[in-house]
């Protein structure tokens, strides 16, 4: 594990009284921040002279030149009316400020090391441990690297967006999420449980949307809800009934002549069910009609982590990250070349008044690590 | 590749490359054989004389590779057979092709394979002095099997398992049109005459079996059973499952419990139908008797290929599906279901025979010549011993029907394609050696002798390879944590105890100084399942997490 020296960090602080410092950390080299601790507070209304001091820091300067208008052509947002970038990403902030995550990330493949108080408040409930712990996983295919020392932390009650571009290796690391895939080098631990060794445990615990939607073909959906709920003591009949209804699906209909959006409804039914702990999406808009994507996969996902469980999705729409993601991973080439909550990354790549999308920022990411993959 | 019937030639040659260069290193052998040994008037090592020793020697390899060609040809081998859908690759239906060129295509590279197969049987094969060997119509009728068997498979349906009974109700057709034509003694020009009409009709079939898949076309006639389901019990409701492994029984019986049970079921009437011809013949009831009660096992063999299939769905790979990997269950009890399952369709399938052999006995009357034989058996070697060779003899049927369902479980849940396809060409390798050399030795006095004297030896060595093998799984199932500690020591134990009854009964049963107890004890080692099904959950594990 390598550690980055402390002189490649610059910390920014807003001084809310000692009991609620926020911390936010920044690569000197890529003005991208990777860590900061809570506790929940407007971190992006920043009130000491620290954040307007960081500003013109070297650092910051840096930044501003990395993402000055010829990264974005003229496409760069700045302060505008309601659905423009500024308005969304306020929107976004007050999201976060609701939930922040609390995590930990490497900067390509290098490991920061950073204190466990992972604490946070959740309702009225004080929750500490790490819901997924991806520690260097590295995967190879053959020649190809899928993974490149990856490390990756989520916490209890936040919504965890992953991106990239087609063989990144999201499907990758969501398969080693789910003990799919044995880690080759590194470690994958769920719930404090290594998914490969007990599989019970873990996957009992999270409900999983496959890409795929291969649901067996021949069952009838009722005949699948029955099957489905042996498997999870937390079923709750009353709620797979109400999600039945809400996705418009005929009890006695046989899957395989169901058409794909169809599947990937009753596939999010049966994920959802037994209300996991932790939700799993893998592609979950793939299918999906606009008014379901919008309306009913995006409440639910909200309404999972105002539970305080947590959601860990892919999706290569990155509207849908942005509407409802507190925390965006960014994958390319198999190494994580982002991941901060969103609105932190929102700010940290804000030239003055200039907030660029999310696509943008993934784009001109995607570029500067492809410029250097791990297989070449 | 500058066209379609090339690409579509060239995806045949390219993914069944391994077993189509062994099927040619095995024609080679054979043609070895015949220039070497029987041009230059060597004597020939077999004797093909009778029959029965024809049949190991060149109709069961024959035979093998046929089936392999029609499997291969028909798309077979990534399908599910039992689907309403054509097992047509619809991966397929979207190439800018004709339909026509769809089905034609396959079936004239099909055609050709038969008809290379055969003329190199007629040509490399040790046929039997004096037969007069046909020229063509083996090689059509060849042709002939292979056309309908792709129409009528690629043909959607309306039900579930339609397509196989169809497929054998009109093969088994065309067999004895073709059997009652050799019966007369039909010539050449006759057996082509009835042969080759056939060749355009399954073409045209064919066809309309594409078209009609191509356009989605699958009738679904399912709901008439579904409404009659409800006639008949309009009141009921199915009831929750206790268990997450009683959810994965019912998970696996409906998916591969009641293959082997349709199987045996739809090729009894006709084994049985035969003991109408059999009339006052002893011998002639007691073989088509010996048919049924060999039917199980031998279907088995064949029902093995789906319950075995880590991906069910019927798609091209060999890894287990996200859906199946994700049930929250160990793999051991994945396997327990499936182990399970296989219990009861063994059973429902033995069901269906101890129904219907006296059922067929008193219809055909030959019911009272069986009693009168069996009867004269338990005067000769005593009331316990006959009810207890019936009994063992049963149990071997059972438990050898239960050990084909389950015993390749571990290569096919491995889900690595260069294990399942190695095993289907040690399968075959072993058919198309082991008849030869079992004859060899049976024609080679000193040979036999030596075999003998030496089978404590061979045995031994079988039943140590055997006992090493699974302890290595038994370690590497503890090791992975796959079963505790007490449910590896408590299947040890129960092994061990059918081992030890079962050799007690074997003492007990071959009352004979000639054979030492010891050798039934390494025959009773052998004959009791181990090693291989407890690798299974190994297998699957090796595949869930890969």
């Amino acid at each position: 594990m390598t550690t980055l020296p402390e002189q490649s960090w610059r910390t920014l602080t807003w001084d809310q009284g000692k009991e609620n410092a926020e911390h936010v950390r920044f690569r000197i080299d890529t003005g991208i921040p990777v860590y900061f601790c809570d506790p929940p507070s407007p971190w992006q209304r920043p009130t000491s002279e620290n954040a307007n001091g960081l500003l013109r820091s070297r650092a910051r300067r840096r930044l501003a030149e990395r993402w000055s208008p010829r990264h974005f052509g003229d496409s760069l947002r700045s302060t505008g009316p309601p659905g423009s970038g500024r308005a969304r990403s306020r929107n976004a902030s007050r999201q976060t400020a609701r939930r922040e995550p609390s995590f930990r990330l490497p900067g390509r493949s290098q490991q920061c090391q950073l204190p466990r108080e992972h604490t946070r408040r959740i309702g009225c409930s004080t929750v500490s441990e790490s819901v997924i712990t991806v520690s260097e996983l590295t995967r190879r295919f053959g020649t190809k690297t899928a993974l490149a020392s990856v490390s990756l932390s989520a916490s209890r009650g936040a919504v965890y967006g992953l991106v990239g571009e087609n063989g990144a290796g999201k499907t990758t690391l969501i398969k080693h999420i789910l003990g799919l895939l044995r880690a080759q080098s590194g470690s994958v631990r769920v719930f404090g449980l290594d998914p490969v060794a007990d599989p019970v445990g873990v996957l009992s615990r999270i409900g999983y949307l496959s890409e795929e939607h291969d649901l067996p073909g021949w069952m009838r959906v009722d005949e699948l809800m029955r099957y489905s709920r042996a498997f999870y003591p937390a079923w709750d009949d009353s709620y797979a009934g109400e999600l039945r209804q809400a996705f418009a699906l005929d009890a006695s209909a046989t899957i395989g002549n169901l058409s794909r959006g169809q599947k990937a409804r009753v596939g999010l039914l049966i994920a959802l069910a037994y209300r996991p702990e932790l939700l799993v999406l893998d592609e979950p808009s793939t299918g999906l009609d606009p008014v379901v994507r919008r309306d009913i996969l995006d409440a639910i996902i909200r309404t999972i982590a105002d539970e305080g469980r947590t959601v860990l999705f892919s999706s290569h729409l990155l509207d849908e990250v942005e509407r409802v993601a507190d925390h965006v991973t960014m994958i390319s080439h198999g190494r994580i070349v982002l991941s901060a909550p969103l609105a932190a990354i929102r700010e940290s790549h804000r030239v003055g008044d200039l907030v660029p999308s999310l696509d943008e920022i993934f784009v001109a990411h995607a570029a500067m690590s492809a410029a250097s993959p791990p297989n070449a | 590749m500058r066209s379609s019937a090339a690409a579509i030639g060239w995806e045949f040659r390219q993914r069944h490359r391994w077993g189509l260069v062994a099927l040619a290193g095995y024609l080679l052998v054979l043609a070895a054989i015949k220039l070497v040994v029987v041009e230059r008037g060597l004597p020939i090592p077999i004797n093909l004389d009778t029959p029965w020793r024809f049949a190991l020697v060149v109709v069961v390899p024959l035979g093998a590779t046929f089936m392999y060609l029609l499997a291969l040809f028909s798309f077979g081998f990534s399908s599910d057979l039992a689907a309403r859908q054509s097992i047509y690759p619809a991966r397929m239906f979207t190439v800018p092709v004709t339909s026509a060129a769809l089905a034609g295509w396959p079936m004239l590279y099909g055609a050709a394979a038969m008809a290379i197969l055969w003329a190199a049987t007629r040509l490399f094969a040790l046929w039997p002095s004096g037969v007069a060997i046909p020229v063509v119509w083996p090689a059509l009728l060849a042709a002939v099997l292979l056309a309908w068997t792709q129409a009528l498979t690629w043909m959607p349906y309306g039900l579930p398992g339609l397509r196989v009974l169809v497929a054998v109700l009109w093969l088994c057709t065309v067999d004895t049109i073709v059997l009652l034509a050799l019966h007369f003694k039909a010539r050449e020009p006759v057996m082509l005459a009835i042969l080759a009409p056939q060749v355009p009709l399954a073409y045209l079939a064919a066809r309309f079996a594409v078209a009609r898949a191509r356009r989605g076309d699958v009738p679904d006639w399912r709901g008439l059973f579904v409404r009659l389901g409800q006639l008949a019990d309009p009141g009921r409701r199915r009831k929750r499952f206790d268990s997450p492994a009683q959810a994965q029984a019912w998970f696996e019986w409906r998916r591969h419990g009641r293959s082997l049970p349709a199987l045996v079921g739809i090729l009894l009437p006709f084994e049985l139908a035969l003991l109408f011809a059999a009339g006052d013949a002893p011998v002639l009831v007691f073989v088509i008797l010996l048919g049924a009660l060999l039917t199980p096992p031998l279907m088995a063999v064949f029902a093995a290929a789906t319950v075995r299939k880590a991906n069910p769905g019927g798609t091209d790979g060999y890894g287990v599906t996200p859906f199946m990997a994700t049930r929250p269950l160990t793999s051991a009890a994945l396997i327990a279901a499936k182990l399970k399952v296989a219990f009861w369709s063994t059973l429902a399938a033995w069901l269906l025979v101890l129904v219907a052999i006296p059922v067929a006995l008193v219809l055909t009357a030959t019911g009272p010549m069986v009693i009168d034989r069996a009867r004269r058996v338990i005067e000769a070697v005593g009331t316990p011993r006959a009810v207890v060779f019936a009994l063992l003899a049963s149990s071997a049927l059972l438990s050898s029907t239960w050990k084909q369902l389950v015993q390749s479980l571990y290569v096919g849940l491995s889900g690595r394609d260069w294990a399942v396809k190695a095993s289907v060409f040690l399968g075959l390798s072993f058919l198309a050696v082991i008849a030869p050399l079992a004859l060899w030795i049976s024609e080679h006095g000193a040979v036999l002798a030596v075999l003998w004297d030496a089978s404590p030896w061979i045995l031994a060595v079988l039943a140590g390879l055997k006992l090493s093998a699974a302890a290595w799984v038994a370690a590497r199932l503890h090791d992975a944590r796959l079963l505790s500690d007490r449910t590896l020591v408590v299947g040890a134990a129960c092994w061990l105890v059918v081992v030890l009854a079962l050799r007690g009964l074997l003492v007990w049963l071959v009352d004979t100084p000639y054979i030492p107890s010891y050798l039934l004890l390494l025959v009773a080692i052998l004959a009791t399942p181990l090693a291989r099904v407890s690798a299974a959950p190994l297998a699957l594990a090796w595949n869930r997490h890969r």
